[in-house]
């Protein structure tokens, strides 16, 4: 599904390098959990933004599903972006000026998905989620476990094959991380690819594979479960 | 203290210089843009401010309705101030002073000095009671008795320096090509402007009765203005009362011994003089005056102008601010930092607002020259600085200057003030409480100062687009004559050249760029006489507009006839009265035909008609066709019109000129196109046009500066939305219209809002004119359409690099 060749990314500012990372080739298949672990500041958002698009690479390629996604442009990227990875964030990154259902809605209407369609999809995964009860609140209103079932029914909703998660339990207390983490594994159970960056050797548990990364350097990968 | 302040200041605006000079061109146009507005409308505040006693001096105006036609002129008959004068209570003082056209601009008077010919704009007549009412400063001779004696002249100081150069004027004899007067008099004329335009004025007693004729005694010959100074505690609507009282019964009287019955009413009114200049409903009056509404208007622009300009230097400062507390982390100071924060920021902010001022006033006064030109008036920067009133106008700039600062300096720290951990700033509005419930709220106000401006901006742009089409559409209107290619030249009146005349006429004819020429009293563009006629009922006599022309005129204008024929050269001792007709006179006196009958005129003359002519516009396009009667005359004129060979305007001059010195050594060659002439009755509203396409320039530029600002802080606060958006696959237009959507439907609103002011303000004006464009509804839509455009392009040069950049720039997975 994911190729990627010597990825590198170097970051400059006010005239200091930053050598993020280095030459990361890694192989993701269909149906692959993987999760990448390593000490803070060692290039795993870096990876991760670059896996999903949001970043460009210093040197490297990338092919998803053989497609070399580098050459493509913004606008194509975009449409790439939008159709395939969804996405969830450690600080959840609700917008916090719309609802529950608006924030879960607008993957949808970016894909253009008719209104009828829309509600049908929202409401299905909102039930899911079980978010029936809080789908008029504004994010604000909610706690963080909540939130960030929020953040993961928004990444889900357009049925992505991919899904990158940075730290997704990092701002929550164990009780919600573990509720947040079933769904992860319940999502992959049925089918979707997710690549997660973890602290956590409980969450780290759910996944099949672990990417260890240092300096920017992917020093091991060990198979947890037989895929 | 201070100075380390404005050190840093200095620093960082320098750094931050792209910003800077955005924000200081937008405030220093602003406030240019209202400085000249300021200066034009407090220059038209003080025509006739300055007479002692304003407020006891009144002019005289008539309204009259004689046979079903009513008129409002600023004319009254002769004998009105000598009836005042002898008959009524209360009047410390009352004048005349002689209608001469001011309009006519190239009808230059002469004066002689030493055999040298010198041209003076206005030459009137007034009696002895001008200078008593009108307190000129004299600088030589005395104003009270100046124009007691016969062949007195009292001129102006410019007229005395172009004349005496440095030598005394009192006692001099000057010389018209009529008689000779002794000047008595010099009055100073600047400094103090007022609806009087003359340069020169001469006693009314230089002509005796004789040559003033009937008109001394004729209540319905309008000939002269009136003023008139009430005593003290004297009311004017009382006074106005008693005066229509006395003149009724006189006027009655009038009616009765004259050969003619008119069914009449005459009123007069009274008007204070600081209203003059205000008054645009007269017939006969100043052309300079204007009407308040406009100046209301255009004061009400300027206000908005420095209202919006302040606001977008408030937002775009703030916006800046915020980045850089960011920048800086200065979310979590507190207290004492913060007050040295707020101080730091301020200085900034005076440094900016005092180089716009400074950059502002030089740009007025470098562009001065250029906006005199457009307005028509001699306004000095420094001149409005050090007059009466200008203490007040420094005074403003002041408090500008400091308000602007502390404002825009403060804000930022207040609204940091917010920002608590606690509280979010979001978008335009803050929120307080964690639930959403209590809401500092500044959307409001922010969308009212978006909207008011975009208000002013489409008001602007429509109101210059119906303006520009009426001004297309009275180009293009078919005036009924043809007046390309045709010149007028205005004849000397003296009998040295009359003599010489029509020698003269065959030179200049002589020529193969002339195709043909006419001389006439009148020619259309011009003001004109009126008299009264009937055909045989005497009962029913109509005034009607008066041409005196010889025989080619109408050929020359492309004139049509109607019925009957057109005047034909006669021989010099036949002197029956011709006329012609127009049309509308056929109307008027309610007429079928009227060739082969007689016209008999109020004075008794009687003349046969001889021709109709198709109807011409021979006033200007603010008023319809009236009715007209012409008479022939050949030796009456004043006019000699040329037409030319397409094209030949260069060369002809050299041939005019040479001929013209031959015949008249005394007298400058005044010429003028008939085209021009027509073109210049519109001035006031050409004016009008090019001042509103710079202002209409000036502030979509202003409003669209104020959108960029208010875009940067939406931006600034919406950074971390548009990165998530973009992220969810967001397209860049999506992002766009989701910036650009709040304020594209408040320029919606504002539209909404402004096309009915528009439309009120605009037919007001187009009601000016006899004939007018239609107010079309697209003319709303594409001004509205044009705004809506120029504010998304707004919003996309600023949002652009945000929209453009990667996703990782604003978000991330951290
Ligand atoms: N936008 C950026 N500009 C400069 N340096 C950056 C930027 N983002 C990350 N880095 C640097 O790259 C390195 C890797 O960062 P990151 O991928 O965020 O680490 P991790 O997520 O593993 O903690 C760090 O040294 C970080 O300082
Ligand atoms: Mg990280």
């Amino acid at each position: 599904m994911i190729i990627t060749n010597g990825l590198t990314k170097v970051f400059k500012s006010e005239g200091v390098e930053t050598l993020a990372l280095k030459e990361v080739s890694l192989k993701v298949n269909q149906g692959d959990f993987i999760a990448i672990m390593g000490p803070s500041g060692c290039g795993k958002t870096t990876l991760l933004n670059l896996l999903g698009l949001i970043d460009e690479p210093t040197a490297g390629k990338y092919f998803y599903f053989g497609q070399d996604v580098y050459t493509l442009s913004e606008r194509q990227k975009t449409e790439l972006r939008k159709q395939n990875i969804g996405f969830v964030f450690q600080n959840f990154n609700l917008i916090d000026d719309l609802t529950v259902y608006e924030n879960i809605e607008l993957p949808l209407i970016y894909l253009g998905w008719k209104k009828k369609a829309r509600n049908e999809r929202v409401a299905e995964v909102i039930n899911n989620m079980e978010l029936d009860h809080r789908q008029k609140l504004f994010p604000m209103q909610l706690s963080g476990g909540q939130q960030q079932r929020v953040a993961v029914a928004r990444a889900i909703v357009a049925k992505p094959p991919l899904l990158l998660a940075d730290e997704p339990t990092g701002n929550l207390d164990s009780l919600h991380g573990e509720e947040v983490m079933s769904i992860l594994g319940r999502l992959n159970n049925e089918g979707t690819t997710i690549i997660m960056v973890t602290h956590s050797q409980s969450d780290a548990a759910y996944s099949r594979k672990i990417v260890h990364l240092f300096d920017g350097q992917i020093i091991n990968e060990n198979i947890i479960k037989g895929s | 203290m201070i100075f380390n302040y404005l050190k840093i200041g200095f620093k960082i605006l320098y750094r931050q210089r792209g910003y800077s000079l955005l924000n200081i061109i937008g405030l220093s146009l602003g406030i240019a843009v209202f400085v000249f507005i300021y200066l034009y409308v407090q220059s038209e505040f003080r025509y006739d401010r300055h007479w002692k006693d304003d407020d006891r001096i009144y002019r005289i105006s008539t309204e009259y309705n004689i046979n079903d036609q009513r008129e409002l002129v600023a004319l009254t008959p002769f004998i009105l101030s000598n009836s005042i004068n002898s008959h009524l209570e209360g009047v410390e003082s009352v004048t005349k002073i002689f209608f001469s056209d001011p309009s006519d601009v190239n009808d230059m008077s002469t004066l002689i000095y030493n055999d040298i010919v010198y041209e003076v704009p206005d030459i009137t007549l007034g009696d002895s009671n001008v200078f008593r009412i009108f307190n000129f400063d004299f600088i030589e001779g005395n104003a009270y008795s100046a124009l007691e004696k016969p062949n007195s002249i009292v001129i102006s100081s410019d007229v005395a320096a172009m004349i005496f150069g440095e030598e005394s004027a009192l006692g001099k004899k000057i010389k018209t090509h009529i008689r000779e007067y002794t000047v008595t008099g010099v009055f100073e004329k600047k400094g103090k402007p007022t609806h009087l335009f003359f340069d020169a004025i001469v006693s009314v007693n230089s002509l005796n009765e004789e040559r003033l004729g009937a008109m001394t005694h004729d209540w319905f010959w309008m000939s002269c203005y009136t003023y008139v100074k009430l005593k003290e505690n004297i009311d004017g609507g009382n006074f106005e009362y008693d005066l229509n009282e006395y003149t009724n019964a006189q006027i009655q009287n009038f009616i009765e011994q004259s050969e003619v019955s008119i069914r009449g009413v005459t009123k007069f009114s009274l008007e204070s003089i600081k209203d003059v200049h205000f008054n645009t409903s007269l017939l006969y009056d100043n052309p300079e005056n204007v009407d308040k509404l406009y100046l209301l208007v255009f004061g009400i622009i300027a206000a908005f102008i420095l209202l919006t300009a302040s606001i977008n230097y408030v937002n775009l400062a703030t916006a800046r601010s915020l980045k850089r507390a960011k920048e800086i982390g200065v979310f979590k100071v507190l207290g004492a930092i913060k007050r040295q924060l707020a101080f730091q920021y301020i200085s900034e902010s005076l440094i900016l607002t005092t180089l716009a001022f400074i950059i502002a006033l030089s740009l007025v006064e470098i562009l001065m020259p250029q906006f005199n030109i457009l307005v028509d008036k001699n306004l000095t920067l420094v001149g409005s600085l050090f007059s009466s009133d200008g203490i007040v106008f420094g005074l403003l700039l002041i408090f500008l200057i400091f308000t602007l600062s502390i404002i825009s300096g403060y804000f930022p720290v207040f609204v940091l003030a917010y920002l608590q951990p606690a509280n979010v700033l979001k978008g335009n509005r803050i929120l307080i409480s964690k639930h959403g419930e209590t809401r500092f709220t500044t959307a409001g106000l922010r969308k009212f100062l978006v909207t008011t401006q975009y208000i002013v901006a489409i008001s602007m742009i429509i109101s210059t687009v119906i303006i520009y089409q009426q001004m297309m559409f009275l180009k293009s209107y078919d005036l009924g004559f043809n007046s390309k290619n045709v010149m007028v030249i205005n004849l000397p009146q003296d009998t040295a050249f009359r003599d010489r005349a029509n020698d003269f006429f065959e030179d200049i004819t002589n020529n193969d760029d002339v195709l043909m020429s006419a001389v006439a009293g009148n020619i259309p563009g011009y003001t004109t006489g009126r008299m009264m006629y009937y055909v045989n009922d005497s009962n029913n006599i109509k005034t009607l507009s008066v041409f005196l022309v010889g025989s080619n005129f109408f050929k020359l204008l492309e004139i049509p006839l109607m019925e009957g024929s057109f005047f034909v050269e006669r021989p010099n001792d036949d002197s029956s009265l011709v006329y012609i007709v127009n049309k509308a006179a056929l109307d008027t006196l309610g007429e079928r035909n009227l060739v082969g009958k007689n016209l008999i005129g109020s004075t008794g003359t009687s003349g046969e008609v001889i021709g109709v002519v198709r109807d011409f516009q021979f006033s200007s396009l603010y008023n319809g066709i009236n009715p007209l009667v012409i008479m022939f005359s050949d030796t009456r004129t004043r006019y000699l019109l040329l037409k030319l060979k397409d094209g030949c305007q260069q060369d002809i001059m050299k041939h005019i000129n040479g001929v013209w010195n031959k015949y008249n050594r005394t007298q400058y060659l005044h010429y003028t196109y008939l085209d021009d002439k027509l073109a210049s009755l519109y001035k006031g509203d050409y004016k009008m046009l090019s001042l509103f396409i710079y202002f209409s320039i000036f502030v979509i530029f202003i409003a669209s500066l104020g959108l960029y600002g208010l875009s940067s802080f939406l931006i600034e606060q919406r950074t971390k939305e548009l990165g998530i958006r973009k992220v969810l696959g967001g397209s860049a237009k999506s992002i766009l219209l989701l910036l650009a959507k709040d304020y594209l439907k408040l320029v919606l609103i504002a539209g909404v809002i402004a096309s009915p002011i528009v439309y009120f303000l605009m037919s007001r004006w187009l009601n000016t004119f006899a004939i007018s464009t239609q107010l079309n509804v697209w003319i709303f839509i594409f001004s509205i359409a044009l705004v809506l455009l120029i504010a998304l392009l707004t919003v996309y040069i600023r949002a652009r690099k945000v929209i453009k950049e990667r996703p990782s720039r604003s978000i991330n997975f951290e």
